[in-house]
């Protein structure tokens, strides 16, 4: 039985490697000291610093000697031995280069050294706290060269050790390393066995690189970042990416709420690297690149990306590879940096270990939008008329959605529902009153429930894991749910010793009814934005009349009898007439995972052939149910991806005396198929309420739509390590992709780094660990399929004529990939034996060619053009500082804080082109842009702003007084200035408190939510009290009015005077000036916390269980502080598949989760 | 062990060997967009642009044919620019894969008369465009990635180079294979002919201030021609009752529920007190007072709030019908305009014919907007008959209106009687109404009322993206046209507009 990772033999080969060394004179090795009343163990350890001579002795031996002096220039060191010792009882000896000191008795006096065998070892097993191995783990001897890790069991050996006290340093990825004292003896081989607690990640071990070659930590010359399972699981996050928020420096993530369950987690890594502002991270697990697809628009269902689908309680660890540097292997799928999964694995010899988890939690929603209370519906303060049986009457007109109406005083009026015949109040005027709550009302309390089960171990040849997940969700808008299975295997077996076969197997199925998000898109947060603060909730929740009719209020004027002749809606449907009568469902299957042989040929190399596979059939489905806006219509989406990689990779390792080699030589071939069919019912249904494409009115509209896409890769790394300090990287890949031009088709893509681990060389005691690493690299991104040929576009048929188009799009037939090449420095420091680590990186990136379309004069006849263009340079620095400020026995708190500052500028565009639309919106005849300028950052958000005078900076008024506007305003920058997070954990006896903070400072974003809720009469300041004591909406004649200050652009004096409420929150700030709707959004958000209690059996002899845990958790409890006005959430404005988050148009309320989690082993 | 290692060697070199760069030759060609397109369906296409332009609200609302309730931005000239890329990477560069194809399928019309329709419509397109924005790019447009940023040509340019086009397209017809995909004349060519006469004739009539002795004598060969003799002539763009092909103003109406677009007030103040039988057809009357009463025009929001929506009238139910005709050229017009050249003595038949054109073109009016397929009902707003195009429509009320004295032909206010009367007529095609405004000077029109002064526009705005991707041609276009005063607004002259 042998462990076949190559890393693990990597490394015990490497550190195995003892330092050559001969005894020296003591004699004639000759020293200066100044050593004054210090103690024994101070002077000692500045002679080894000074003589670079191990020492070795039991502290408790020389810890009672706190006052020894040695003073002399050029004196022999076993002169100053000698006079250190003098009266101690203790003597030394030395064997080889080691100086032992020890007590000396009559019994045991010093040997003659010349001739004695010592020949004392340890052994061991390494385990977590639930008792599983540890396999990655290193037993490194302090103060010397000797290290061995573990194996697959996490056993280890390590002989060749003279007697005497050492210290122990065991670690391993994902724990909290643990030192320990042995003592060791003659001839005898100690045996102990270890237990390390999960902690932080540390990277002080091995670290998975790109292509899954895990490799020692020190001979990387890149920023590495790894994140163990446990950490991503603490609060139970749907979704994986999402749980990565805040802790990984350079890392952004951006989501959704999680109102949508499992909604949008986008990943941006070292800010902005393409001038289109796409370009996410690969993801790839276990080595099976996975997409990441996300079927989410701004407007409508967010399903989330599909990343999702892994079982977050099946993760090992996560490793972030940052850009080129790290991804270069990857080539054509590298240039954004790749997000690598690791999986957990069953372990050889090992009893089967059962756990199970459970949490429940509750979801409420928050951060509600502060609004008025005191104006209905309606644009003025008198009641509007519609004659009824020839009488003028009082009523509520259902055509305004918006809140500038009369007082909510009680008046009796006729209210929409009066104008349903089946209404009880039909035909009646009812008192106008205000409905505070009406919105809040609308939502309920969500719960989730996750079980999990997992069961993994393994025989002599063999190894397995085994997992179940139910993920059971119901949200907090009603009838909103999601319910989601992941089952998983992993498993190994040794053919023949030198022969092993591998599968991973991973089956997720997900099945939801989620809400819907944007503008006027069936969603709730329309609400905040067109809405009347006079509407009942209660009443609205009874939307359906016994008659069939629905209850709806944004309906066109009563016909003379008092009745809605059509109460089709306007533009908003009833609420609870959407959340009931059109649900949207989306399901899915999906199933990823490998299988591969790997055979040893010779120690050292070994060859391997994999294939992976990611598949997935997603359904999706949405209705506009008779009775609401618009046409009725039905429509199903079936999408089918798969991807094939065929794998084979070469390894090779070998020492050459103080020279290691690592070479790997690979080659994959790509194959991609993705399809669909959309189909959609035209003009209505046949028959009413009948949900098939099939009962469509007209001819349905269909797209069916096929990819094929196909890459071949190959690829070679060396890897060359010089005294285990020195190590220098190359790799090189070539890709030849069946999207590009047939003749030109295959790019290259190089890495160089190296590092240099100084604190080797510096041998200063407080540096444990100290690397210093520079790289450089190129990495690339495909094009999409098609680019390169023209088409037509079919047109919808006249009858049974069928029109064909031009498409408006011009294809090029000499496209090129997009390149990323990155530079990158950085410092790795550990202090303290790891009480403190400290990690900074500078990187540079120039991504360039891009390919966009670019827009062209549409009088060339084609709107746009696809080509290569582009040039933007990011810049900037990552920092992780981390440490475990107080560690005692009963008592611990682990901290690690992490920021990154990015900084990013468009180097160039295109010939004669400086300004690239980046994203366009157009609301109420008014423009707004985001823009990719010329030397300018990433993202510049143009559109109406307040006119100044240009002087003094006043904003100037019109003869009204009302604020004067211009187009082409620059309003900001989208993108964060720094971003990061703050982990914590704190563990005191049995109880365990962690906490993740994450915050983002700077980039701006346009509210459209808190813009609406101003411009519908609606939010709480259309209806402040001004200076005066008078409520903004009173006229300004008799002291009402809204203050306004500026520079009259008739007079150029400064006024200060009051305008009418209406006329400049409604149709002036609200229409045309987006200054005060550009929010920044800088927040700090407390992300995840979770406070729990262990029962282990070591503790209770008598416990049923191994161990049990059980934890209060909550995700995403505390906005500590945002920039943005309350009701809007600068941390939730993903917004499904579009790249950038500058607009939010109507995202979901904020969800809040509380509840606990029970985690038990067998 | 070398063995070994030959055979990774092999591997890799097989997967990097230049034979592995090739891939099936399909498989980066698109399975889900056909390669060709026949000219048939290109011209199905650009035919189908046609409504899409003549639909556009702006022109109906800056002659007051309509005016806005409750949202009157545009009625009070807030925008200024317009896009017109729409219509050159649409019908236009349809057209022109058209006329640049190297294969004609005479199974979809003789190879003339495909080039023909396609040029004939391509000249629609441009005039209707060059008459909204001035000069416009022409010459170098339509070049693709030959040309990315065409230059400006002046209207005068593009007005005569237009006119030869029609002419030759005109005579380009031959007694092969009428087109097929031919949503407007059914491939009968000899309309066709007809269609491009009167597209010439209305072209040359818009000369009369700036370019008479031209216009005089384009009018003149394009009546000699032949341009429609009766409404079964008309260029009419049939709308279907499906989503696919219906009235802009049904889904507005029926399917938005927008209540934004109401006949104006400005036009049922005129059409009222003469019993114009056509204002049943254009309004329907107000719910509570069952009279035909249009919103004032232009006011600003808070004033339009208190127009009760029950006191006044919608647009009429046979306009809105999902399936109602759009009229692009019509015979009416036609009539008008020999009326006019009557009187300007650009043809020769003086006071006599032109009372006779007038009387002729207000009955052909009437005979176009009154059908007797109205009798059928609207069901849902769909029209229960659909259109027919030898529909002879329904005069009842004419004679008392023709009879009408500020309606009855006086050879004195004959100018002005004229346009009135193409104000009226060109209703639903707003545009083509301003351009006749402008020409004209007729009807009289306020501009929005307490709107600081701003006139009623005389041009619209090119396309905000312009400035930015065609940025010097863009300039200079602006700089040429002495009429804007360098300027891109909507106060601008174009060549014609002569003051």
């Amino acid at each position: 039985m042998k462990a076949f990772f190559l890393g693990i033999l990597l490394l015990s080969g490497g550190l195995l490697v003892a330092r050559d060394s001969n005894g020296q004179d003591l004699d004639k090795m000759t020293l200066s000291l100044q050593l004054k009343n210090v103690s024994l163990k101070h002077a000692l350890r500045k002679i080894e610093t000074l003589t670079s001579l191990p020492f070795t002795y039991k502290t408790s031996d020389i810890a009672a000697y706190t006052n020894v002096s040695c003073e002399g220039t050029d004196i022999p060191v076993s002169h100053a031995l000698d006079v250190l010792l003098h009266n101690t009882g203790l003597g030394y000896e030395q064997v080889n280069s080691n100086i032992i000191i020890k007590k000396v008795t009559v019994a045991n006096r010093p040997q003659s050294v010349a001739g004695v065998v010592f020949d004392g070892g340890v052994k061991g097993r390494v385990t977590g706290t639930t008792g599983e191995p540890v396999s990655s783990a290193t037993i490194t001897v302090e103060g010397s060269n000797r290290a061995v890790a573990a194996d697959n069991n996490g056993m280890f050996t390590l002989t060749g050790l003279k007697p005497g006290g050492y210290k122990l340093r065991i670690s391993a990825v994902g724990y909290e390393p643990l030192i320990a004292e042995v003592l060791i003896k003659d001839d005898e081989v100690a045996s102990f066995d270890f237990v390390l607690r999960a902690g932080s990640a540390r990277m002080d071990e091995v670290v998975v690189t790109a292509l899954g070659i895990t490799r020692k930590e020190r001979s990387v010359g890149y920023s590495t970042q790894q994140i163990s399972g446990s950490k991503l699981t603490v609060a139970k996050e749907q979704n994986v990416l999402g749980s990565l928020g805040g802790k990984i420096a350079g890392v952004q993530v951006s989501g959704s709420s999680s109102a949508s369950m499992g909604g949008t987690q986008k990943i941006q890594i070292r800010g902005v690297n393409s001038v289109t502002g796409d370009g996410e991270p690969l993801v790839v697990v276990d080595n099976t690149p996975i997409s990441n697809t996300n079927y989410a628009s701004k407007n409508g269902r967010d399903y989330g990306n599909l990343a999702q689908d892994i079982n977050p309680e099946d993760i090992e660890s996560v490793n972030v590879l940052k850009g080129p540097a790290a991804s270069a292997l990857y080539g054509l799928r590298g240039q954004f940096g790749v997000i690598l999964i690791t999986t957990k694995k069953g372990s050889k010899n090992s009893k089967p270990t059962v756990t199970f988890s459970s949490a429940a939690t509750i979801e409420k929603a928050g951060n509600f939008m502060p609004l008025q209370n005191i104006y209905g519906a309606g644009s003025s303060l008198n009641f509007e008329t519609v004659t009824i049986n020839g009488v003028d009457t009082k009523y509520v007109d259902g055509s305004w959605d918006e809140s500038w109406g009369p007082k909510m005083d009680g008046t009796p009026v006729r209210q929409q529902y009066s104008f349903y015949r089946a209404d009880p109040n039909f035909g009646k005027a009812t008192p106008f009153v205000p409905h505070p709550n009406n919105i809040k009302e609308y939502f309920v309390t969500g719960r989730t429930l996750n079980n999990s089960i997992s069961m993994t171990g393994g025989g002599q040849n063999t190894t397995f894991r085994l997992s179940y997940n139910n993920t059971d969700v119901t949200g907090i808008e009603p009838n909103t749910y999601l319910k989601r299975n992941n089952l998983s295997f992993s498993g190994s077996m040794n053919i023949t010793p030198n022969i092993v076969a591998t599968v991973d197997l991973n089956y997720a199925q997900n099945k939801g009814q989620r809400p819907s998000q944007g503008y006027q898109a069936l969603g709730s947060r329309n609400m905040y934005q067109w809405f009347e603060r006079n509407l009942d909730m209660q009443k609205l929740k009874q939307y359906k009349y016994p008659d069939g009719t629905f209850y709806q209020w944004n309906v066109n004027d009563p016909n003379s009898e008092g009745v809605y002749d059509d109460p089709t809606p306007i533009d908003w449907n009833n609420p609870y007439f959407d959340a009931y009568e059109n649900p949207a469902h989306d399901s899915r299957d999906r199933t990823f995972g490998d299988v591969g042989l790997r055979w040893t040929v010779i120690p050292g190399l070994s060859v391997s052939g994999f294939v992976r596979q990611d598949g997935f059939t997603q359904n999706l489905d949405g209705r506009n149910a008779p009775g609401g806006r618009g046409t009725p219509s039905f429509w199903i989406g079936k999408y089918q991806s798969k991807e094939m990689n065929y794998e084979f990779l070469a390894q090779y390792s070998r020492e050459f005396g103080d020279l290691s080699l690592n070479a790997n030589l690979g080659g994959n071939i790509l194959t991609q198929r993705y399809d669909y069919l959309q189909e959609e019912t035209q003009g209505g249904f046949v028959t009413p309420g009948f949900y098939n494409i099939a009962n469509s009115l007209e001819r349905p509209a269909v797209i069916d739509y096929l990819r094929k896409k196909e890459v071949r890769s190959a690829y070679g790394s060396v890897t060359l390590g010089y005294k285990n300090i020195y190590f220098l990287d190359a790799s090189l890949r070539d890709d030849i992709s069946s999207t590009l031009p047939q003749n030109n088709n295959s790019y290259l893509y190089p890495s160089v780094s190296a590092s240099a681990v100084f604190s080797e060389l510096l041998k200063w005691r407080p540096l444990s660990y100290g690397k210093a690493r520079l790289s450089f690299a190129q990495a690339g991104a495909d094009i999409t399929p098609y680019l390169t040929t023209g088409y037509y576009n079919l047109g919808q048929p006249y009858g049974s004529t069928f029109p064909m188009e031009v498409p408006d799009t011009l294809n090029n037939p000499n496209l090129k990939p997009s390149l990323g090449t990155s530079y990158e420095a950085g410092l790795d420091l550990k202090f303290f034996e790891n009480r403190l680590n400290l990690s900074a990186t500078w990187y540079h990136q120039n991504n360039k060619n891009a390919v966009l379309p670019l827009d062209v004069s549409g009088t060339s006849g084609y709107t746009r053009s696809v080509i290569n263009a582009g040039n933007i340079e990011n810049h900037g620095i990552e920092l992780t500082i981390g440490g475990t400020p107080v560690m005692t026995k009963r008592f611990s708190w682990t901290s690690t804080f992490n920021v990154s500052h990015n900084t990013s500028k468009i180097i160039s565009l295109y010939p004669g082109l400086h300004t690239y639309q980046l994203d366009y919106n157009r609301y109420a005849s008014v423009d707004m842009f985001l823009l990719a300028n010329e030397g300018e950052p990433f993202g510049t958000i143009v559109g109406n702003g307040y006119k100044r005078d240009q002087k003094t900076g006043q904003v100037l008024l019109d003869a009204k007084n009302m604020p004067l506007y211009e187009s082409g305003h620059k309003l900001g920058n989208v993108l964060p200035k720094y971003t990061g997070g703050w982990q914590n954990t704190v563990t005191w006896r049995n109880f365990d408190l962690s906490a993740t903070i994450d915050f983002q400072s700077g980039g701006r974003f346009l509210s459209w939510t808190k813009m609406l809720a101003v411009k519908s009469g609606q939010a709480a300041e259309t209806a402040a009290i001004n200076d005066k004591g008078k409520n903004v909406r009173d006229d300004p004649a008799s002291g009402g009015g809204v203050r306004i200050s500026g520079m009259s652009s008739i007079t150029g004096q400064l006024v200060t005077t009051y305008v009418a409420a209406r006329g400049y929150f409604r149709n002036t700030l609200g229409s045309k000036i987006y200054d005060p709707w550009t929010e920044d959004a800088s927040y700090i958000r407390l992300r995840e916390a979770s406070l729990g209690y262990t029962f282990s059996r070591t503790a209770i002899p008598s416990f049923p269980f191994k161990s049990l845990n059980i934890a209060f958790i909550a995700r995403n409890p505390w906005m500590i502080w945002q920039k943005a006005p309350k009701g809007v959430n600068p941390a939730e404005l993903a917004t499904g598949a579009s790249s950038l988050n500058w607009l939010e148009t109507g995202q979901l309320a904020t969800a809040r989760s509380y509840g606990l989690n029970l985690t038990i082993s067998f | 062990m070398r063995r070994r290692f030959l055979i990774i060697a092999a591997f890799i070199a097989s997967v990097a060997a230049p034979g592995c760069k090739k891939f099936s030759a399909d498989i980066n060609v698109s399975p889900n967009s056909p390669t060709t397109a026949s000219n048939a369906q290109l011209l199905t296409a650009a035919i189908n642009y046609m409504p899409v332009v003549i639909e556009g609200i702006s022109g109906a609302l800056y002659t007051q044919q309509w005016a806005e309730k409750p949202y009157t931005d545009d009625s009070r000239y807030i925008s200024v620019n317009f896009d017109f890329s729409g219509i050159y990477a649409g019908p236009l560069e349809n057209l022109q894969a058209i006329l640049t194809n190297k294969t004609f399928n005479i199974n979809e019309g003789s190879r003339n008369n495909q080039l023909a329709a396609a040029r004939i419509l391509r000249a629609w397109f441009f005039w209707h465009m060059t008459d909204r924005w001035g000069d416009i790019p022409y010459s170098q447009a339509l070049k693709g990635n030959d040309n990315l940023a065409p230059k400006y040509d002046a209207q005068k340019d593009i007005y005569y180079d237009l006119l030869k086009e029609l002419a030759a397209a005109a005579a380009q017809i031959d007694d092969g294979t009428g087109v097929t995909g031919d949503l407007l004349y059914g491939g009968d060519m000899s309309k066709w002919k007809k269609f491009a006469n009167s597209i010439r004739a209305l072209m040359a009539l818009r000369l009369s201030k700036m370019d008479p002795d031209r216009g005089k004598t384009e009018l003149a060969a394009a009546v000699s021609g032949g341009v429609f003799a009766d409404n079964s002539d008309n260029a009419v763009y049939v709308h279907l009752a499906d989503p696919v092909n219906q009235n802009y103003w049904y889904y507005v109406a029926d399917v938005q529920h927008r209540q934004w677009y109401w006949i104006s007030k400005t036009l049922t103040d005129y059409m009222n007190p003469l019993q114009d039988p056509r204002l049943p057809v254009y309004a329907d009357p107000a719910p509570s007072t069952g009279a035909y009463a249009g919103v004032p025009y232009g006011l600003d929001g808070d004033s339009v709030a208190k127009v009760t929506t029950s006191k006044v009238s919608w647009m009429g139910k046979h306009v809105r019908a999902q399936n109602a005709p759009c009229y692009i050229v019509t015979y009416a017009e036609l009539l008008l305009a020999q009326a006019e050249a009557d009187k300007l003595g650009w043809l020769s038949g003086g006071d006599a014919d032109a009372a006779q054109k007038y009387n002729a073109a207000v009955e052909a009016s009437v005979r176009q907007w009154v059908r007797n397929s109205f009798k059928g009902g609207v069901v849902d707003d769909v029209e229960k008959t659909s259109y027919d195009p030898n529909d002879q429509g329904d005069t009842t009320g004419l004679g008392v209106y023709l009879a009408q004295p500020s309606v009855t032909y006086d050879p004195a206010n004959a100018l002005k009687q004229i346009a009135y009367q193409r104000w009226v007529h060109l209703y639903m095609n707003g545009y083509e109404a301003w351009a006749e405004w402008r020409r004209t000077g007729y009807p009289t029109l306020t501009p929005a009322p307490n709107n600081n002064n701003i006139p009623i526009p005389r041009r619209q705005g090119y396309p905000s993206s312009e400035p930015n991707i065609n940025s010097s041609n863009y300039k200079s276009a602006v700089q040429a046209q002495t009429g804007f005063g360098g300027k891109d607004d909507l106060n601008g002259r174009v060549w014609w507009d002569k003051p």
